[in-house]
Order: structure tokens, then C-alpha cells, then sequence
């Protein structure tokens, strides 16, 4: 059976302008629901984010949006919240990241759906969630890394040896809003899960606080993390000939691998090495060492020779290596996909798979308004303003 | 009542990724068997002198809330046992290197023919599948295989490897996966394999810059930058190693910047009106910000940006999460009360419910081997004797 079967007959319906919520369509746009995206006229603002391809158009939201419908619908007027309200007749989950304050205005009072839609899951998406004290609080990317915890502290390693003065640094991309749709995306089947329509409150600063969770039980342990000493004690971030390796020996066997590895050298044959808190005591000693031999080796040459050994060791691969990757491949996670006047590009359909078959999404992301009947269809006057 | 209430997970899983899967489904009700051995606990349970700490790693938080049992799995009767809980179970979890379930007689055909509509979770390194799926693993490997880290970094620097964030991003995965799997099996009957790969997860995470690279772009790293907004980034405020972040997107957002920086002039100056003018003049930009910055005190700060309709946070720790009146508010910090009535903070569901119970911790820790009175007698029907001679055999042990 096919992944995209998973959740076959679910009907989603999507009004977000940030990449949590729309991660959290996404998501269940891969699993197999009917995702349909609400945008205003003139599309939204994510169909204008970067990165972007060469003709302008944005590889984000041709990612974010793969597998979606599109509907333009204006909910600045009574017409188009009527549209709204008709599609949600049929809606299992309306996914919605408008701020708290401008729901009203927008016919999105989530006590009035709860009346009109008893059985709707109302699945709201808010950076800081929609209500406590910060309800209100806007949220970018750089802000939610920060705002759940990680964002401070980052960079370890390499990084932070070499520029500890400068400011901390946010994960690539929008890792912070992908935790939020994901954790979205969870609570948002669970609620459906228990067989009642609810509205439900998810933050992605809580996700991210959530994922970071190792932070606040340290805490309690009495220690409070900081970028510049949370590193591993030796490994890492390693500098090759020709690029970088991550390097981690987290057992003992790994520890004689790595040391098979790197010829049995000198320093190493120190008895004291051979307890583990001597070692991580004597980290930066065991670094240098480190560091200093693998600027000599070649890196596909030494992760072959570690993976050989048992030695964990990854290559950072570039994009462009991940699509190439074999293992990648062999699994099929890329899905071809053809996107007007760019072509054919490479979209990865999900993080998981449920079954042996990879997923795939129903289609490339959506020309915005491509699925106007779908508001036709549920009884209201026809309007395309696209 | 909690949403998954009464759902049950026989939870083979260790370390991070795969516990803070099942943690999650706990958290929303399900009831969640943690099974290891005393020979081999899971190693999360004790310190680990790489990370340079003496404490356990995240055991508390993910174990919370779960039942534990004993179980040698090495022990032909400890597997036939094994399946027992699987077949009293709707959720079957595990993260160990793909084939080793199989292996040692649980692997998802097994689990299957004593519960049909199993809804087996594998959490693993590379996936079941593919030339790589035997590598171990950990979280900055992942991020490095999946891209993210290669995308991570100050623009002049080196990659930055990914930590427990991205182990539990998998797990966060890993739920969801699993939750999508019930409702299928819910609907038709028929329980499935879910094949989680952590550095499929870190990919999927960088998804938008390896879309952008099979149409021949090449995506860099750019530190705290965004190609499309200045200022955007993280400034040192007045007090040590405090940072506020800020980002500007929209012009109306440049001039509520602008005037709450006394710097009204800016506002409509044509240099700066236009994110495409900022963003040209991205250092310029960065500067008035960083010497504003400089003299302010950070939450101060971060509240008047906000006040004016500007993206920013302070750089927070844990200590700031541990005491936020927001957080609390929202359940998100909980107290959880350990079985010696000790009390500690852990870290809530991310999401609150209208209709259905409040997810979250009912218990602390369990120790090795709490619950099986419960989990071997009431649900298995094992008596006391019958027990006692597994434990004289070394299987529940």
C-alpha cells in the first residue's frame, strides 16, 4: 500500500503565512491528507521566500507547499469567510497561524468555529502560543531558536574555538519552525485521535523548549549550559585535506577504532588513557592531536576507514552530496517533481516512511488558486480573484 | 480524559531519539512499558565522561511518566515474554541498528504473528533499508549526513554539529509517524512498519536548501543572516553575554525600529526603506542596531521591540525557561514529583487541548524493574511464583 494512503479521506485546511504552520500541513500533506491552503490575493508571502530558484520563484515554498491545493480566498470580507466557512463543513483539521488579535476580524474566532464546527479540529500554530502572557509576541526563525534555548547555545566545537567571541548562531533554515509544525502536526492527530473537535494551542517556542529539554533538566541538576563549554570534550567538527568530518567516540571500542585509525601514535600508548575520565579530562591534549592528523587525510578516504573500524565518523556532506548520496538513493526519499519555469527538481517527500515503500507527495507545490472549485464546490458563489 | 488514553506502547527503545518518541505519545495518555535489563539498562540512565558531566543526560525527562520493567532479552523465555507485551500492546518501539529486533526473534514479521495490527516504531541511525543502514550513529552525525550541518555555521567559518535537539526532533518525528500509523490502523485495521531515519529527519530539516540545490543552486552558510532581511541577527545588549535577536521584515517594521531607536531619520531614508536596500547594505544596517543594542538592557529591550510590532527575543537559558511566568502559565514547565516525593522541573507537551485532559507527567523516574507487579501480574496474569522463577532464571532480570 501506498505511504500516501496513510491518512487517505483526512481533509486538512491551511491558513498559515509562517513555515511552522505550513510544516505542519506539509507533514500531513505527506502522510496523505487533503491539504488545502488558503492564500489572499496575490498569493502568499511564502511563495516569495528564499532560498529561490533562478527565475525567482522560492524553493522553500516549493518545498513546504509540495503535496498542497491552493485556494485564493479573501477573508478580509464576509464573501470569502463564508467560502472558508463552507470548506471547513467538510474540514477534519483547520490549521491556522493568524496572531490572536486579527482572528476576529478574519471571521477565525476559534469559540464561534467550536459552535459552528463542532467536530472541527482547530489546530492553532503561534510562535509563542495563543494564550499566557507573550500570546501576542511576533516570531521569526532567529527569534524561536533563541526564545526555546538551543539558539544559546550554539555553536560547540570547532566553531566555538575558533570565534568565541562572536554571537551565538541559529541552526540553518528553519529548524525552530519545523519543530513547531512538527509538534503541530502531533498534537493536531492526537486531538482528532480522541474524537472530539477541540481547538488546540501549540507554541513553537514549546516544541523547541521541548526538543531542548536536556537544557532545563541540567539546570535542575544545578549546572546551567553555555555554547563555549557544552562541546565534546575531543572529536566533533574535524578539519580534513579536502573538508570536514564530524568525528564522535562515545564507547570504548569506538575510542581503540579511532586510535587503530590514527596508527597507534605516541601520545596515545599514555596507560592513563585508558580511563575514560582521564580522557575526557585531557580533551583539548587529545584534540590537537586529533585535529592535527586529519588536516593530512583525504575525507572519503578516512570515513571509509573509520566505517571499516567501527570509528563513527560522517562526512558533512553539501546538498548537492545528500541528493547524490547513494544510501539516499537506494531509499528513494527524493521525489522528482516539475515546477513551472524552473523544471525538474528534487523535493524530499518526508522524514519517515511507514511501511518498506518511500512516501510521496500528491504533486509539486500549488499555482496559487489551482483548486478554485474546491470553494464552488462546497456551495458558495464562485469568485476567482486570482 | 488524555487524548491517546488507552493506547499501550511496549517500549524497547534506549538513548534519546526513540524514548522522547514514546515520551511524547506517554505524555498524551498513552501508557508507555519501558523495557531494559540490569545488565543492560539503558545507557542513558548513568553519566557518560565524553559529554564532561557527572549527571545522567536527558533519562529524567524522557523517562518520566513510563513504566518500567525487566527484561533479558537475551533469554529465549525473556523474548517469548517480550512478544506477550507486544501482544497486549497497540505500539511496539525500538531504536536499536536495524536487524537487531529481528535478530534476537522481535522484528516486525515476529511482533506481527502474535499481534496483527501491530504498529511497529523503528527509530535508527540511516533507516531499515539502503547500503548505509547498519552505521551507528549519533545526533551531530546525522546532521552532518542530512546537510544541516554543512549549512550551519558563521559564513566564514566551519560546519557546526547538531546536539540533543536534533535526536529528539527525530523522536518528535518518530511520534507523529507513529500517531499517523494508529489512524490508519483505526481506519482499515491494518498495523504498519515505521522506519524513522535520523539523518532523513536532519535533511528533511534543510529540505528547502537541497530542493533549492537539484535546481543548481548552491546554498551557503550564512550564520544568523537571511538573504531577504536586515537587520536580522543577534545583538550583545549591555549586560554580559546577553543577546537580543531581532528581526525586520517588512518596511513598516524599519520604521518602528527606526523610531524606537531615536533614529527617526532613518526611518524613510531612502537607503534604508526597502528590504532589498537594507539587505544591500546589510553591514551598515547591522551596526546602527549593534550600537543601539549595546546600551540596552536585553529583556527591556526585547519587550519595548515587541511592543512596536518587531520580531525579538533574548537569548534565553534554561534558567530564564525555568522561570518564565509565560511558560508556567502554559503548563509548558511542570513539576513532577519523583516516587521519594522529591520534586524537579521537566519540560510539558508543547500544545494544550480545549476538550480533551491536559498532557503531561504523572510521575517521575521510574527505577529499573517499578512496575512489573503491575505490567507481569495484572497484565500479563503472572502469578507471584511464576514470576519469582523468571527472576531465578535471569529473565526478568
Amino acid at each position: 500500500m501506498r505511504q500516501d494512503g496513510i491518512l487517505s479521506g483526512l481533509r486538512v485546511v491551511e491558513h498559515c503565512s509562517g513555515v511552522a504552520g505550513a510544516w505542519a500541513g506539509r507533514l500531513l500533506a505527506a502522510l496523505g491528507a487533503e491539504v488545502i491552503l488558503i492564500e489572499p490575493p496575490g498569493g502568499l508571502e511564502l511563495r516569495r521566500r528564499a532560498p529561490l530558484f533562478d527565475n525567482g520563484s522560492s524553493a522553500l515554498f516549493a518545498y513546504v507547499a509540495a503535496g498542497k491545493r491552493s485556494v485564493i480566498c479573501d477573508l478580509s470580507g464576509r464573501e470569502g469567510q463564508g467560502q472558508l466557512l463552507a470548506l471547513l463543513e467538510s474540514a477534519d483539521i483547520f490549521i491556522d497561524d493568524t496572531p490572536v488579535a486579527e482572528r476576529r476580524a478574519l471571521g477565525l474566532k476559534p469559540e464561534a468555529l467550536a459552535a459552528s464546527h463542532p467536530g472541527l479540529v482547530y489546530l492553532s500554530v503561534l510562535p509563542f502560543g495563543a494564550v499566557g502572557p507573550k500570546a501576542g509576541w511576533k516570531g521569526e526563525e532567529v527569534n524561536l531558536i533563541h526564545a526555546g534555548g538551543e539558539g544559546y547555545l550554539l555553536p560547540n566545537g570547532l566553531s566555538a574555538d575558533l570565534f568565541p567571541e562572536r554571537p551565538p548562531l541559529k541552526i540553518a533554515g528553519h529548524f525552530a519552525e519545523m519543530q513547531g509544525g512538527t509538534a503541530a502536526a502531533l498534537a493536531g492527530l492526537a486531538a482528532l485521535w480522541s474524537g472530539t473537535g477541540q481547538f488546540v494551542d501549540a507554541s513553537t517556542q514549546e516544541a523547541n523548549v521541548a526538543v531542548g529539554c536536556f537544557a532545563l533538566q541540567r539546570f535542575g541538576d544545578g549546572s546551567v549550559e553555555h555554547r563555549l563549554t557544552r562541546s565534546f570534550r575531543f572529536g566533533g567538527v574535524i578539519e580534513c585535506a579536502d573538508g570536514h568530518v564530524e568525528l564522535l567516540t562515545l564507547e570504548e571500542r569506538q575510542w581503540q577504532g579511532l586510535l587503530d585509525l590514527m596508527g597507534r601514535p605516541e601520545w596515545s600508548r599514555d596507560p592513563a588513557l585508558d580511563d575514560v575520565v582521564e580522557r575526557s579530562a585531557r580533551g583539548d591534549e587529545i584534540n590537537r592531536a586529533i585535529r592535527a592528523w586529519a588536516r593530512g587525510q583525504n575525507v572519503d578516504d578516512l570515513v571509509a576507514r573509520a566505517q571499516e573500524k567501527g570509528v563513527p565518523m560522517a562526512r558533512y556532506n553539501t546538498p548537492a552530496q545528500v541528493l547524490a548520496g547513494a544510501h539516499e538513493q537506494a531509499r528513494g526519499i527524493f521525489q522528482r517533481q516539475c515546477l513551472p519555469g524552473v523544471g525538474e527538481v528534487s523535493v524530499q517527500a518526508a522524514p519517515f516512511r511507514i511501511g518498506e515503500a518511500p512516501p510521496r507527495c500528491a504533486g509539486p507545490a500549488p499555482v496559487a488558486g489551482a483548486d478554485q472549485h474546491l470553494i464552488a464546490r462546497h456551495g458558495t458563489e464562485r469568485k476567482v480573484t486570482a | 480524559m488524555k487524548p491517546l488514553s488507552g493506547i499501550r506502547i511496549a517500549d524497547f527503545t534506549v538513548h534519546a531519539a526513540g524514548p522522547f518518541c514514546t515520551h511524547m505519545l506517554s505524555q498524551l495518555g498513552a501508557e508507555c512499558i519501558k523495557i531494559e535489563s540490569a545488565q543492560r539498562p539503558d545507557i542513558f540512565r548513568k553519566p557518560h565522561a565524553v559529554y564532561g558531566r557527572a549527571g545522567p543526560a536527558t533519562f529524567d525527562q524522557v523517562a518520566s511518566n513510563k513504566l518500567s520493567v525487566r527484561l533479558n532479552l537475551k533469554h529465549p523465555e525473556g523474548v517469548a515474554l517480550a512478544r506477550q507485551l507486544v501482544a497486549v500492546s497497540d505500539v511496539a518501539a525500538e531504536s536499536f541498528r536495524a536487524g537487531v529486533m529481528a535478530r534476537l526473534g522481535l522484528g516486525y514479521e515476529d511482533l506481527r504473528a502474535v499481534k496483527p495490527d501491530i504498529v511497529m516504531t523503528s527509530v535508527s541511525s540511516s533507516g531499515q533499508s539502503g547500503p548505509d543502514s547498519h552505521f551507528a550513529g549519533y545526533a551531530p552525525l546525522f546532521g552532518a549526513w542530512g546537510g544541516l550541518g554543512h549549512l550551519t555555521g558563521y559564513e566564514d567559518g566551519p560546519p557546526v554539529e547538531m546536539r540533543h535537539v536534533m535526536d529528539h526532533s527525530v523522536g518528535m518525528n518518530a511520534a507523529l509517524a507513529t500517531m499517523a500509523a494508529l489512524h490508519r490502523r483505526r481506519r482499515m485495521g491494518q498495523g504498519s512498519h515505521v522506519d524513522v531515519a535520523a539523518r532523513e529527519v536532519a535533511s528533511a530539516m534543510a529540505g528547502e536548501a537541497i530542493t533549492a540545490a537539484s535546481a543548481g543552486i548552491e546554498p551557503r552558510r550564512m550564520g544568523n543572516a537571511d538573504p531577504q532581511r536586515a537587520p536580522q541577527g543577534l545583538y550583545a545588549s549591555r549586560e554580559t553575554d546577553r543577546w537580543i535577536s531581532i528581526c525586520v521584515t517588512t518596511d513598516a517594521e524599519w520604521v518602528a525600529l527606526a523610531r524606537l531607536m531615536g533614529r527617526a531619520e532613518l526611518a524613510a531614508h531612502p537607503a534604508y526603506a526597502t528590504a532589498a536596500a537594507r539587505v544591500a547594505r546589510r553591514e551598515a544596517v547591522d551596526a546602527i542596531v549593534r550600537d543601539w543594542a549595546a546600551v540596552q538592557e536585553a529583556e527591556v529591550a526585547a519587550d519595548g521591540l515587541q511592543r512596536v510590532g518587531i520580531p525579538a527575543h533574548v537569548s534565553w537559558r534554561a534558567s530564564d525557561i525555568a522561570g518564565d511566568p509565560h511558560m508556567g502559565a502554559r503548563r509548558a514547565v511542570v513539576e513532577v514529583t519523583e516516587s521519594d516525593g522529591r520534586r524537579r522541573k521537566a519540560v510539558g507537551f508543547p500544545a494544550g487541548f480545549s476538550r480533551s485532559d491536559a498532557p503531561g507527567m504523572d510521575r517521575g523516574t521510574p527505577g529499573l524493574g517499578e512496575h512489573e507487579e503491575y505490567v507481569y501480574g495484572e497484565l500479563l496474569g503472572l502469578d507471584r511464583r511464576a514470576r519469582d522463577r523468571l527472576a531465578d532464571a535471569q529473565v526478568i532480570y
